[in-house]
């Protein structure tokens, strides 16, 4: 280090959040006395203009050419302040950031001057660590400027089309055999009442036909390697079992029913298939899950079927995972889901519907329904200790959002197409928040539906009536907008407004090593500074894979992830944080331990260089590959080894500096 | 007159506005924000800690005023109005007034020295009147830019300032100017208003001094507030009781505001768990219709709500009086019990719904039946206004809260850009690299 | 930031005009500093040796409650008077130290 450090050190109250615990007027009067610092300030909110203008200021014209801040955590505004001090003319990794909030502050928030002391250890140990800090500079990598998107629903194709209009290439993949997701299973949708299958297939000729888009159907992603600007993709396509030419006939001849999920088993399809008219691609495929193997007929021939699964290899800058959604399936049992067969979920009222357009009236397991009782909130906003465990263990104690609009939709629904039917509405509380949602709500209303109000910690139950009764079941809830009157509701329907889970995506997760919140849904990194991004560099969340949305909520997550996709890719280049391994050659020499020690493909190697003319073996790093886990530094007998940023020097230094004795320096005060 | 021409102008400074203006920036296309306050920051800026996180609302959004202000892409233009929108499809003229800071914004320092100069005292429009800053001022400590803004209509025309700036910035001799900006695409993030509590009679109309909107409140909670802690304008009291009337404004026909404000639940549930911090004694009860926490761990944060003890009252207010010392009645039908009672507090917060905050007309544009832009194909491009190369981000469409802002803000980002692209062939100069 | 047009009259034209123009809101205002000095004058005299409630003050001087909040807000917030401590739920408030 060739100049002599001299250390600005910033101690912010983040606008009462450090300072309330924390004093940090006594902190920053510490930090003045310690060796090299040449000024120690404090702020109301150093991230601010102001605060920021101030570090520069004393850049410029103290000559401060280390800085630590002690504020929030490092991963709030870490970047802020790099980007703080080079405007200033500094090298962005001469700063330190010390997290007085969540390591301090906000957890001993009893504590005033424990807290303070602990300021003081951790702000000295900043401190310390500034004196050997070096100027670094970011790896710079060349970036592929295509994205992959998953999942072909309607999130994920308005993300590709949206990455495509700004010029990146795409590769959309879909693991079934049909783009459009959970959308191309309703019918009228909320809140314009449009087709569903209509708005799809707008979207998806667009897509298929985009230049930049390249769309893999029924297939799945295997393997993921590499980082971001450069993640190596595997993708295992299956075949369609089909071809243009043959497929109708096949499908034609195909004597092998399943149950369609399509339709939430409600209805029978064959194995070879298509789930509804319109769908894309026009063509049938081949259910390979259930596909018995058996031979079918083809002209009169018999045909077996196979699977020809295709590999593809490509890479891409960065990803867009978009794998939707579940409906919440009922235990059985469940408000006398699956036990009795006058209980369907709102989803399956929305394909029965679909499947007979033309019905007069309306009938349920062959019975004309008269009385029909909806309740919300199945599956969802759940309480601990009341309700019942889902299979993990935990309870959905989220609202997903949707379903309060969807059931008052179909409320409407059945009462324009079945007039006369008796509609009662059990709720907690009627969510329609957005616009144009309200609307349904009085339509309800003024239909004279029924509404119910009962407490989550009360639920209603579901039960089959006599043998001889006028109704299959009966409904018991506690009326709570009659002073918890206990009512007890006859009806041939129960309607359950069941609410979102995300697919079962296990694998992906693994191989992406993106997080998962309480609720099971992908987590972004803060809901509100970086809302559609995960913690893993250029993974970017689209649509209900993140959380319960519709279909509106699910297109501007998508187009809000195609920015960031853009924006990181765009001109071509990333990067990255340059706080990985860096060898000393002269120390080197050459024992291979690091290689062992390494977890990381191709992140470090022995290589034969030339030294004084005589062949010699070196680590060397690759740093893109690096993680700066340090698991070599720590095997390094000759302490050849250190990650930047983070030298045994500096950490040695901020040992030293935590542990020494303060008490007299707080206590002077 | 100057004419400046640029990729995108996004109008309104707010927490969407300078979301979309980043993304385009970082995008490599050239940006320009108009602001018609003299610090960009829109209603963010004066809360105090923000669901669902409970962060620092300075923390999330001061960084963001900060990056508009040096991002090499976006040109900032504060204390300025659009007037007019000309053209279409691509190519709209703009012509923006920038109004008379009567301070040269060049040189001022924002050393505050002419603020604390001015002997007259005027109430802060940043505290909704409840706190107070001199005629000429920076408008609040952490504004953007930092630079003093003179209000004419409250000035003595004294000259003070003048003669205390030590960069003889203050110039009385500025006058209102025109110019243009050419411009491919508009974003639209102009933001909302509350609703006007002065036509809610039954509810003192604004005239009872212990029935506070939300947005005094938070200036309350915040640690720049007016009085630096939480009391009751009314005469200073901390208050012990305090009601929370939900839908104050919103989904009332009567106000001919139909519709929900998505908002008011969860800053009605945040500011109560806020208060129960800053005054451990208080008793909070929020009367409600219906509590509709949907976000993304909104529910948790009611369930904590309920947990710490806020009493939630489920009820329509009929009506709001007040007694003789001023402690507002509150009158409410009791839906669980079926009856109506009265019950008195030392303060009441409004939970007022959000209406739209600037007129559309001068962007060209139709409001909807709720009065906000009409979007006319939500479940298809649901940023698009009835104007083809107009957007809207954040609460100029529709109320939302601060996540759905940012996501929208993103999301219009991302169709002016395919826009833009569309309509020019712009080259984002090579070699730039984004920041990871 | 625009460069804002700068008006091609001078300094002295300029405030004439400006005086012209908001004659009424001048007029306001400065009605408005007399009854502030006043009233900092009565607040303050009143604080000066013992500190006070709102209420407290208010009913010395004949004010409303809240008018007087909004005085004691300001002064407090550049440095003319400080809290000191609570009278029941009501904070105290005392004329500052002279620097
Ligand atoms: C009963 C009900 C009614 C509704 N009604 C309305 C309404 O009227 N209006 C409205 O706005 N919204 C409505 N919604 C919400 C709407 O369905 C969703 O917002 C929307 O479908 C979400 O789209 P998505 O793309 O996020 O997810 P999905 O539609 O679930 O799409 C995800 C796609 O990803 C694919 N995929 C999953 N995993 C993988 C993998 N590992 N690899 C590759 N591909 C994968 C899936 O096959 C699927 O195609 C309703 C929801 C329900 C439950
Ligand atoms: C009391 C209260 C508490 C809240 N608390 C929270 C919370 O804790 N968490 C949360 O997520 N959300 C919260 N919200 C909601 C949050 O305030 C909004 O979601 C957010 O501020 C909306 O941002 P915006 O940019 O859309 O609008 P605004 O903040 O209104 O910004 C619009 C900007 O445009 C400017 N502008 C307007 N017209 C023009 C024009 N013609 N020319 C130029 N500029 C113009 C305005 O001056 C303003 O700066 C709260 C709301 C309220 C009322
Ligand atoms: S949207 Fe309505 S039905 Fe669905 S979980 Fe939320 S409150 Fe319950
Ligand atoms: S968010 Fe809550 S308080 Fe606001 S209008 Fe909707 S239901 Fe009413």
């Amino acid at each position: 280090m060739s100049e002599k450090p001299k250390i600005g050190v910033y101690t912010c109250y983040c606008g009462g959040n450090i300072s309330h615990t924390v004093k940090c007027e006594q902190v920053a009067k510490v930090m003045a006395d310690q060796p090299d610092v040449v000024i120690s300030r404090t702020n109301m909110s150093l991230c601010s203009d102001a605060g920021q203008s101030q570090i520069e200021e004393d850049i410029r014209e103290l000559g401060v050419n280390r800085v630590v801040i002690g504020a929030c955590a490092p991963s709030l505004h870490e970047p802020t302040f790099r980007n703080t001090v080079v405007r200033a003319g500094l090298n962005p990794y001469l700063y330190h950031h010390v997290g007085l909030r969540e390591q301090d502050s906000w957890v001993h928030s009893c504590d005033c001057d424990g807290a303070t002391c602990k300021a003081v250890r951790l702000m000295s140990a900043g401190v310390a660590k500034a004196r050997f800090l070096d100027p670094l500079e970011p790896i710079r990598l060349e970036a592929e400027k295509q994205a992959l998107v998953i999942g072909g629903g309607v999130a994920g194709l308005r993300s590709a089309l949206d990455i495509a209009n700004q010029g990146l290439r795409v590769v959309l993949v879909e693991k079934s055999p049909f783009l459009g997701g959970r959308m191309a299973q309703l019918a009228k949708v909320f809140p314009t009442g449009e087709e569903a299958q209509r708005l799809l297939s707008e979207l998806i000729d667009e897509v298929v036909q985009h230049p930049r888009i390249g769309v893999f159907i029924q297939t799945e992603v295997v393997g993921v390697s590499g980082y971001v600007g450069k993640y190596g993709i595997d993708l295992l396509q299956h075949g369609r079992g089909v071809t243009a030419e043959n497929g109708e006939a096949l499908a034609a001849g195909c004597t092998q029913f399943v149950p369609d999920e399509f339709n939430y088993n409600l209805t029978e399809r064959k194995v070879i298939y298509k789930p509804y008219q319109g769908c894309y691609p026009a063509l049938p495929a081949v259910d390979w899950d259930h596909y018995d193997g058996e031979s079918i007929l083809l002209n009169g021939k018999k045909e077996v079927l196979q699977d020809q699964a295709q590999p593809y290899q490509l890479t891409v800058g960065a990803i867009v995972v978009a794998t939707g959604f579940d409906p919440y399936t009922p235990h059985t049992g469940e408000y006398g889901y699956g036990e009795l067969p006058q209980v369907a979920t709102l989803a399956e009222l929305i394909r029965h519907l679909a499947v007979h357009p033309e019905a007069k009236s309306l009938r349920w397991n062959g019975r004309i329904v008269r009385d029909v009782v909806m309740v919300h909130c199945v599956g969802s906003r759940e309480i601990e200790g009341v309700d019942a465990l889902q299979e993990d263990g935990l309870v959905n104690n989220y609202c997903s959002r949707v379903c309060c609009t969807a059931t008052l939709h179909m409320i409407e629904e059945l009462h324009t197409h079945f007039p006369g039917l008796n509609i009662f509405d059990l709720y907690q509380d009627i969510r329609t928040y957005g616009r144009g949602h309200e609307e349904y709500y009085r339509s309800a209303l003024s239909s004279g539906t029924r509404f119910v109000r009962y407490n989550g910690e009360d639920r209603p139950e579901v039960i089959a009536a006599l043998e001889g009764d006028t109704h299959p079941v009966l409904v018991h809830v506690k009326d709570a907008l009659t002073y918890n009157q206990e009512l007890e509701i006859p009806a041939d329907l129960v309607v359950l407004a069941t609410g979102m889970q995300p697919r079962q995506i296990d694998d992906l997760v693994r191989m992406l090593k993106v997080s998962r919140g309480n609720d099971r849904f992908l987590l972004e990194v803060h809901p509100k500074l970086r809302p559609v991004e995960t913690a893993v560099n250029g993974v970017i969340l689209a649509g209900t894979a993140q959380g319960p949305m519709n279909i509106q909520e699910s297109i501007l997550a998508a187009s809000a992830a195609a920015a960031k996709v853009v924006s990181l890719l765009g001109s071509g280049q990333v990067e990255l944080q340059p706080f990985v391994a860096a060898v000393n050659a002269a120390k080197c020499d050459g024992t291979g331990a690091c290689v062992e020690a390494c977890e990381y493909e191709g992140a470090i190697a022995l290589e034969t260089l030339v030294e004084n003319g005589k062949e010699v073996k070196r680590a060397v790093v690759t740093a893109a590959n690096c993680s700066g886990c340090g698991a070599c530094v720590s095997v390094c007998p000759n302490r050849a080894i250190d990650v930047q940023g983070w030298t045994l020097a500096q950490y040695e230094a901020m040992v030293d500096a935590i542990a020494m004795d303060i008490v007299d320096l707080v206590e002077a005060e | 007159m100057t004419k400046i021409h640029v990729d995108a102008l996004v109008v309104g400074g707010g927490i969407a506005g300078m979301q979309t203006a980043l993304d385009l920036g970082d995008q490599g296309y050239q940006v320009a924000l108009v602001e018609k306050e003299p610090s960009v920051g829109g209603k963010m800026i004066t809360l105090s800690k923000v669901f669902p996180t409970l962060d620092c609302c300075s923390c999330i959004t001061t960084p963001k005023m900060s990056a508009v202000a040096h991002h090499p892409k976006i040109q900032l233009f504060t204390y300025c109005e659009v007037d007019r929108v000309d053209g279409q499809d691509g190519e709209f003229t703009v012509s923006v007034v920038q109004k008379p800071r009567y301070v040269n914004a060049d040189i001022c320092t924002g050393c505050r020295l002419c603020e604390y100069e001015c002997p007259i005292t005027v109430p802060s429009m940043f505290d909704r009147g409840l706190g107070s800053y001199h005629a000429v001022r920076v408008p609040f400590s952490t504004a953007v830019p930092q630079i003093a803004v003179l209000d004419i209509e409250y000035c003595l025309l004294c000259g003070k300032c003048e003669k205390v700036c030590p960069v003889g910035a203050v110039d009385f001799t500025q006058t209102p100017e025109t110019f243009e900006i050419d411009t491919t695409s508009i974003v639209l993030a102009t933001g909302f208003e509350m609703t006007d509590v002065s036509a809610k009679k039954e509810y003192g109309a604004g005239r009872l001094s212990n029935v506070i909107d939300p947005l005094m409140m938070e200036r309350f909670l915040a640690p720049t507030g007016p009085y630096g802690r939480v009391l009751r304008p009314g005469d200073g009291m901390e208050p012990t009781t305090i009601a929370y009337v939900q839908c104050a404004g919103s989904r009332d026909e009567t106000l001919g505001i139909e519709y929900c404000s998505r908002t008011c639940c969860m800053y009605a549930i945040k500011q109560s768990m806020l208060i129960s911090g800053a005054l451990p004694l208080a008793e909070v009860t929020i009367f409600y219709m219906d509590i509709r926490t949907f976000g993304k761990g909104y529910e948790q944060f009611y369930q904590n709500a309920k947990a710490m003890g806020v009493e939630f009252v489920r009820g329509k207010v009929a009506s709001i009086q007040e007694d003789e010392n001023h402690y507002p009645i509150v009158r409410v039908e009791l839906t669980e019990e079926g009856r109506v009672v009265e019950r008195t507090f030392d303060l009441v917060v409004l939970s007022l719904g959000m209406v739209l905050g600037d007129p559309l007309a001068r962007f060209g544009l139709q409001p909807a039946e709720d009065g906000f832009a009409s979007l006319p194909s939500v479940n298809a491009s649901p940023w698009a206004t009835t104007r083809p190369g107009v957007f809207v981000a954040g609460t100029a469409g529709g109320p939302m809260d601060i996540v759905d802002s940012i996501v929208t803000a993103s999301a219009a980002a991302s169709a002016a850009s395919a826009y833009i692209r569309s309509k020019t062939q712009v080259s984002i100069e090579e070699g730039e690299v984004a920041y990871v | 930031m625009m460069p804002t047009e700068t008006s091609s009259l001078s300094r002295g034209e300029m405030l004439k005009r400006l005086r012209a123009e908001h004659g009424e809101s001048v007029e306001r205002t400065q009605q408005l500093l007399r009854e502030q000095k006043r009233v900092q004058q009565e607040v303050c005299k009143s604080i000066r040796e013992k500190a006070k409630t709102v209420p407290e003050i208010a009913e010395e001087l004949g004010m409303k409650p809240a008018d007087v909040l909004w005085y004691l807000a300001s002064f407090r917030k550049y440095g003319l008077v400080v809290e000191e401590g609570m009278c029941g739920d009501y904070p105290l408030y005392r004329k500052a130290e002279e620097k």
